[in-house]
This record gives structure tokens, C-alpha cells and sequence, in this order.
């Protein structure tokens, strides 16, 4: 195989890798844009709903697609119960004591789950067919091709969902300006409660896919702090970026891989991040704010 | 009609807003507030709306109904959604969103039957500019626009009373002018009460049918437009009357 086909190789599965990240990353945006809350605990999120999903289809035997359901379901149960119990009490708080309560969530998250599951590798059900995807000559391992149509899609739908729904004008009214958006007679507490579902949904589906393509273990969630990197890049505010920042955070990371030892695929994204910052400081696709003078 | 009786609203659990307030907004007029700044105009309306808890402040006396029934409990979007729409001073569009955005934002007041389109070519009867505007970012328009979408954001509402606050803020004298023959139009047509907080006590007489002046938190004085207009103290205070006539 020629170096030019193992890069385009490395690079498609790379940009594969991509779509979920851009998944995980558009329900940390959703909740930033709706109660300008970073959630820290969406990789811990990820990994219960992973767990949900092996224990609805294979501890209580439901079967992958009934399994797939339960889970999505309890996950949006959590999802509003954190909402309920600890992120509205502090709603109107300084951003970083929400911050630390989210990241108490995910030491929550990831405690109860030791107790239950405990911390070996676990091996969910195959929802997705192993068949390579050949792109030419190029080949897809087949799950990683999969997982990447599933949050691609789903990347798309919530986008066009939140662009053009009376939902998304809601949640975007709420993020432009709390005070202004009640005034319209928007209920901004349900905005945010919706954000979490929406946070949910997507939370659920990348750690249903991350666990199908590797393994399932307490560490599944570890990857939401790669995607800080996409957000950071795809600009805070900007949920169209998340798409593109995610694609090229996948890419990167498998493209650094390629040519350098491990340690340093870990660090790449964030050296990205820091050259585009300092050229770009609102992201790639950061709001720049409209101002009339 | 809107009613309040014996306001008084505390900031801050020290600081008095309002005290003794008593005012009525009948059902179909115009009513507008004066004073100087810091009177309690802007106070009166936010807390007919709600948004002083968001300001530490609160209502500590006195009720504040509409049609008989109390509001004064109600969280703010319950009462945008009972029919009474501030358009808050600074007109607080939002900015990186389009005209019609801004339009479909204020959908979630609305109560009547009547459909989504059908209420924004209301809005774009009323003004038209805003209609070649609809897919501009309404950040860019220009100062009157802003304030044209703001009420026309009311208007979606349906609302039976609209709280206006200081709506020539910054507006050049002309389009002040348009601007306010739209909202006596608006008021006319469609039989909705307007509760104006006007600087510009000038166009403020011209256009209510009653007024209050309020000083300190409370009303001093009150009467038919025509009545205030005539007043010596008012033609002092709030039309610069004195100025002119020492220029003459």
C-alpha cells in the first residue's frame, strides 16, 4: 500500500472518528447556548447511557433495539432529573460554581457506576454490522463507517432542527438574552430543561456508539474532553460548527497518529485549538457580535 | 382594564421604588407616565410585568389586576401570555437573529386563534419596512426599525395591553413621529390599551388621553392630557416652556 493510500486510509477513518465527537460536542452546546452552564459531566452522561444500554438489552435480555430505546429514555429521565435537582437551584449563580456542580455530577455518574457495573470491560450487543464500507480502495472498518451515517445524520437533523424549528428560535431568544425572551413569553426554565433532553438524545447515542466501536468500561466518557477541543474550535456559539470542528479534530487526531507516537495524538487538538485561537478568538464559526454603529 | 392600587415596590429590601401607586389603564386608551428619571416610571412597569425580581426588587404593598383578576403573582412569561406585552426601554431586540425570528420569538405570547402568517403581515401592514427587512440579521437595522420590530414583536402577541417604554429613545425627531402615529393607528385598530413611559413629555401629552406624574415613587398629579398640558407646573418642568418664553 502506498503512503498516499495509508493516509487517505488513516484519514477517512480519522474524519469517521470525527462524526461522533461532533455528536457529543452539539449537546455541550446546546446547554452552554441555553443556560450559558459547561457541562462536564456529558462523558460521564455518555457512559451511563452506555451502561442503560447494556443492561436494558442484555441484563433484562430486551434486545438491541428495544434495549436502544429504554436507554435513550432513561437517559432523558436523568438528563431532566440533573437539570430539576442541581443546574436550576443555580441558575443565575457565577458560571464557574455551575461549572463545578456538573463536574460533581460526573463524579457522581462515574461512582454509582463502579458500584453497579463495577470496572471491567464489558462487551455490549453488536448493533452494528462489522462489514468494511470500501470507499474505492480505500477501506472503512465497517462500525466506525456506521457509527459515523448514524451521528452524521443525527449531527444534521438537530442542526436544521435548532435553524429553523419554533424551538430552536425559543432556545436562541433564551441564549441571546434570558430577560427579553421572557418578555415574548418564552418560559426560559423550560429552554434549558429541553436543552438537557436534547443533551440527552445525543449523549446517549455517541456512548451507545463509542461502546459499540471500542469496549464498554467506566472510561468511555474520558473522550468528552477531546470534543472541548472541537467546541473550542468550532467557536462556543456556533452549533453549525460543531460539525466541521469535530470532522477535523477526528482527522487530526488519526493523522497524528499516523506519523507520531500516541502521547502526542492526545495533545494535538489542543494545539489546534490554541494556534486557531490566537488567530481567530471566537472559533472558526464563533459569532462575531452584530453590532450597528 | 389594567389596575394597580397601592403599589409600593422595594429594591434590594431597602430601597423604595414605588410608593402608593394607584393608577388605571381602561380598556382601549392611551395612559401615560411622566416624570423625571428616576420617578418610578420604568419601576411601575416591570413590576405590572414581573422583571423586578430579576433586579432584586419586589412588591410589597398593593395589587396589581387585569380584568378583575390579580397578576400580580404571575411569572412573567404567564403574564405576557394573559395579554399584557412590555417593550422594554433600549428596545432589546435580539440582534443576531433575523426580522422574522425576532417575530417568531414573540409567537410563544400569543393566545388567539388567529394564524402565525396572518400576524406577521399585521405586523408588516403596519410596517412595511420590515417586511423588505424580514431576512436581515436585526442587529443592522437601523434605530427606528429596531423599534418598530419591538412593537411589532407586541403585535404578534395580540396582547390587550402593550407597556411602552420610552420608545423615542435616540430616534431622530421624524421617524419619533411616525413612529408614534403607528402606535395611536395600532391603539385605534386594534382597540389594545397602550401604557406609555414617555421622556418626551411633549408627544406623550399629544398622544394619551390621560396622564400621571409621578415624583419619588408616587403619583403628584394626574388629569386629561389637555388638563396637564394646560398646567403650569408641567409646562415648566416637563415642556421647557419657561426657556422659550425667556428666549422671547
Amino acid at each position: 500500500m502506498s503512503p498516499l493510500q495509508l493516509f487517505i486510509e488513516y484519514s477517512v477513518v480519522g474524519i469517521a472518528a470525527g462524526g461522533v465527537y461532533a455528536l457529543i460536542a452539539l449537546g455541550i452546546i446546546v446547554i452552554f447556548k441555553a443556560s450559558h452552564t459547561f457541562n462536564f459531566a456529558m462523558g460521564e452522561m455518555m457512559m451511563l447511557s452506555a451502561y442503560f444500554f447494556y443492561a436494558a438489552s442484555v441484563t433484562f435480555a430486551l434486545g438491541p433495539w428495544l434495549g436502544l430505546g429504554v436507554a435513550l429514555l432513561s437517559s432523558v429521565v436523568v438528563g431532566l432529573i440533573i437539570e430539576r435537582v442541581a443546574i436550576r437551584p443555580m441558575l443565575g449563580r457565577p458560571f464557574i460554581a455551575v461549572v463545578m456542580v456538573t463536574f460533581g455530577i460526573g463524579a457522581i455518574i462515574r461512582g454509582i457506576v463502579g458500584l453497579v457495573w463495577g470496572p471491567n470491560e464489558l462487551q455490549i450487543p453488536a448493533i452494528l454490522a462489522r462489514t468494511p464500507v470500501m470507499l474505492g480502495d480505500i477501506f472503512v472498518p465497517g462500525r466506525t463507517a456506521r457509527a459515523f451515517a448514524i451521528a452524521v445524520v443525527i449531527v444534521v437533523g438537530l442542526i436544521l432542527y435548532l435553524r429553523y424549528s419554533r424551538a430552536g428560535v425559543a432556545l436562541r431568544a433564551a441564549a441571546a438574552d434570558a430577560v427579553t425572551a421572557y418578555s415574548m413569553g418564552i418560559d426560559v426554565r423550560r429552554i434549558v430543561a429541553f436543552s438537557w433532553v436534547i443533551a440527552a438524545i445525543t449523549g446517549c447515542i455517541s456512548g451507545v456508539l463509542m461502546a459499540s466501536v471500542n469496549t464498554l468500561t467506566p472510561h468511555l466518557g474520558v473522550v468528552a474532553m477531546n470534543v472541548l477541543a472541537v467546541i473550542i474550535l468550532g467557536g462556543l456559539n456556533s452549533i453549525g460548527g460543531v460539525l466541521v470542528a469535530g470532522l477535523i479534530i477526528g482527522w487530526l487526531e488519526a493523522v497524528t497518529g499516523m506519523f507520531l507516537p500516541t502521547s502526542f495524538r492526545e495533545i494535538t487538538p489542543y494545539i489546534l485549538t490554541l494556534i486557531v485561537l490566537l488567530i481567530r478568538p471566537n472559533g472558526l464559526f464563533g459569532a462575531r457580535q452584530v453590532e450597528r454603529i | 382594564m389594567l389596575e394597580i392600587k397601592g403599589l409600593e415596590v422595594i429594591y434590594q429590601g431597602v430601597i423604595q421604588g414605588l410608593s402608593d401607586l394607584s393608577l388605571k389603564v381602561p380598556q382601549g386608551s392611551i395612559v401615560a407616565l411622566l416624570g423625571a428619571n428616576g420617578a418610578g416610571k420604568t419601576t411601575t412597569l416591570k413590576a405590572i410585568s414581573n422583571f423586578l425580581p430579576l433586579e432584586d426588587g419586589r412588591v410589597t404593598k398593593g395589587t396589581i389586576t387585569l380584568e378583575g383578576d390579580n397578576i400580580l403573582k404571575l411569572a412573567p412569561h404567564e403574564i405576557v401570555r394573559r395579554g399584557v406585552f412590555h417593550v422594554r426601554e433600549g428596545r432589546y431586540v435580539f440582534s443576531d437573529m433575523t426580522v422574522e425570528e425576532n417575530l417568531i420569538a414573540a409567537t410563544f405570547a400569543k393566545k388567539g386563534s388567529q394564524s402565525r402568517q396572518a400576524a406577521f403581515d399585521e405586523v408588516y401592514t403596519y410596517f412595511p419596512i420590515l417586511s423588505q427587512r424580514r431576512r436581515q440579521m436585526a442587529g443592522y437595522l437601523s434605530g427606528g426599525e429596531q423599534q418598530m420590530l419591538a412593537i411589532g414583536r407586541a403585535l404578534v402577541a395580540d396582547p390587550r395591553v402593550i407597556l411602552l417604554d420610552e420608545p423615542s429613545l435616540g430616534l431622530a425627531p421624524l421617524i419619533v413621529n411616525e413612529i408614534f402615529e403607528i402606535i395611536a393607528r395600532i391603539n385605534r385598530e386594534k382597540k389594545v390599551s397602550i401604557l406609555l413611559v414617555e421622556q418626551n413629555a411633549m408627544i406623550a401629552l399629544k398622544y394619551a388621553s390621560y396622564g400621571y406624574v409621578l415624583e419619588s415613587g408616587h403619583s403628584v398629579l394626574e388629569g386629561t392630557t389637555q388638563d396637564l398640558a394646560a398646567n403650569k407646573d408641567i409646562q415648566k418642568f416637563y415642556l421647557g416652556r419657561v426657556d422659550e418664553f425667556e428666549q422671547a
